[in-house]
């Protein structure tokens, strides 16, 4: 049992996603929106502010410190985190320790990226080291290649079909429309995603990320009125890049944060899984124990598609968009929001409690990063 | 023509990439080990390249650039182009 944290966060805000920003869009001018915008919903002023945790890929070679001075706040808190899609829990993680012991009372998290085409092909091919010696010159072309590899492998070992994964591009497309801050809301149906054009088989469009711009925020505060931590847990690197990459270390973690908890997956009101494909998602949706007796098929089929159990009620990745570093923090947002009654026509009602996932940093295969938390409204 | 895998001088662990510790044993030194033949577990095909992730018979998984018309479960021969793996079907 780890020790559960007394810190709870006060506030979620998002820089509205777009595909194309207008000119002058910075990723400090997205940080900064998003910065202004939690402030605003929290009713915080700046000069509270005493810690800053910064998660992006394109801020560098600025940091959090640079942000923190042209935002005009004085951290006795300061935190740089740039691992992708488990940034955002990451960065939880430390934050509610700080104000645990003291070391700051009022901390905003935020997380974003700006991208042009020339960022996002340097983002992919010098993601790290490895990426740059060993994969960049194949030409790999990005993760696509190697995802589509994984989630053939998810289709042979569990009799899966194109179209069971269209029922979360599908599922995640009708929450997106009520979501007025995706990208991508108009509905689609099974037919559009199996009809939409191929990209590395068995991906076709519908089951990759549109690249946006964009922005989150989050604020943690000492106790008192706010969404409470229930747990949260995190294993990284748990295979060393040599499993099958269908297993994230998710599955390692679920049981702990469970226990943690001290409740279930069937008491869950909002699930947030990293979405950066389709059978990511339900590999998560798995590991997390959602699915049971490892019916894949049955699972989309029945609680996704029939039931519209609330998983990535934003419309996640794959409709809202993934801006970078962002895409850790989207499904954090959107559970908050949910939990605070304030996601307008998607709201889930009653929303009580929500687990959220972060995967990713792809070393060499696949995502090396997870990580989870429980959510909780009082 | 051959491509390269890691043998920590230790244990004998094979890894790629090479890592900056065994895993196994925690080892620091490696040997280069060369690879002829290996197995094409899986590949993707992105038009103009293929990607493949192809099984040494020491155990580790290299991403590899696959040339000619590859059979996942085949054998390829393997080669490099600089630091990257070329597995020929
Ligand atoms: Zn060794």
């Amino acid at each position: 049992m780890v020790e559960r944290s007394n810190a709870v966060i006060v506030g979620a805000a998002e820089s509205p996603y777009s595909r194309h920003p207008p000119e002058g869009t910075t990723t400090e001018s997205l940080l900064a929106d998003a910065f202004v915008r939690v402030l605003e919903a929290t009713g915080i002023r700046r000069e509270e502010v005493d810690g800053l945790g910064v998660a992006s890929f394109t801020l560098a070679p600025d940091r959090a410190i640079d942000l923190a001075w042209k935002l005009g706040v004085r951290p006795r808190w300061l935190m740089d985190d740039g691992n992708g899609g488990a940034s955002g829990i990451q960065l939880i993680q430390h934050a509610m320790r700080a104000i645990d012991a003291g070391d700051a009372e009022t901390v905003v998290l935020l997380s974003g990226d700006h991208f042009t085409r020339d960022d996002f092909k340097a983002l992919v091919d010098d993601y790290n080291r490895t990426t740059a010696q060993y994969l960049s010159k194949i030409p790999h072309g990005g993760p696509n290649a190697l995802f589509a590899m994984l989630t053939r492998q998810q289709m042979e070992v569990h009799g899966l079909e194109r179209a069971d994964y269209g029922r979360i591009a599908v599922a995640q497309r009708r929450w997106a429309g009520l979501n007025p801050g995706a990208v991508y809301r108009d509905p689609i149906t099974l037919d559009d995603y199996l009809a939409s054009p191929a990209v590395v088989e068995p991906l076709h469009r519908l089951d990759c990320v549109p690249v946006v711009s964009g922005a989150d925020a989050l604020v943690l505060r000492g106790p008192g009125e706010g969404i409470r931590i229930r747990a949260l847990r995190a294993l990284h690197n748990y295979d060393g890049q040599e499993g099958d990459g269908l297993r994230t270390g998710t599955a390692e973690i679920a049981g702990e944060l469970w226990r943690d908890a001290g409740v279930g997956p069937d008491e869950m009101d909002v699930i947030s899984v990293y979405d950066d494909y389709p059978a990511m998602a339900l590999a998560q949706l798995n590991d997390l124990g959602f699915v049971g007796d490892g019916d894949l098929s049955g699972f989309l089929r029945r609680r996704i598609e029939e039931e519209q159990l609330p998983v990535n009620t934003s419309g996640g990745q794959l409709s809202a968009g993934q801006a970078g570093c962002a895409g850790g923090m989207i499904g954090l947002v959107e559970s908050v929001l949910q939990l605070q009654g304030r996601a307008g026509e998607r709201q889930v009602e009653d929303a009580r409690l929500a687990v959220v996932t972060g995967y990713g940093m792809v070393l060499y295969r696949y995502g090396a990063c997870a990580n989870a938390i429980v959510l909780e409204r009082p | 023509m051959s491509a390269r895998v890691f043998v920590c001088a230790s244990c004998g662990r094979a890894v790629f990439p090479r890592r900056l510790l065994c895993p196994d044993c925690g080892g620091r030194e490696f040997r280069d080990e060369q690879v002829e033949t290996a197995t094409l577990e899986d590949f993707s095909d992105r038009g103009q390249v293929k990607l493949g992730a192809v099984r040494a018979p020491s155990g580790p998984l290299l991403i590899a650039r696959v040339e000619g018309d590859p059979r996942r479960g085949g054998e390829v021969s393997l080669d490099e182009d600089g630091d990257v793996p070329v597995a020929r079907a």
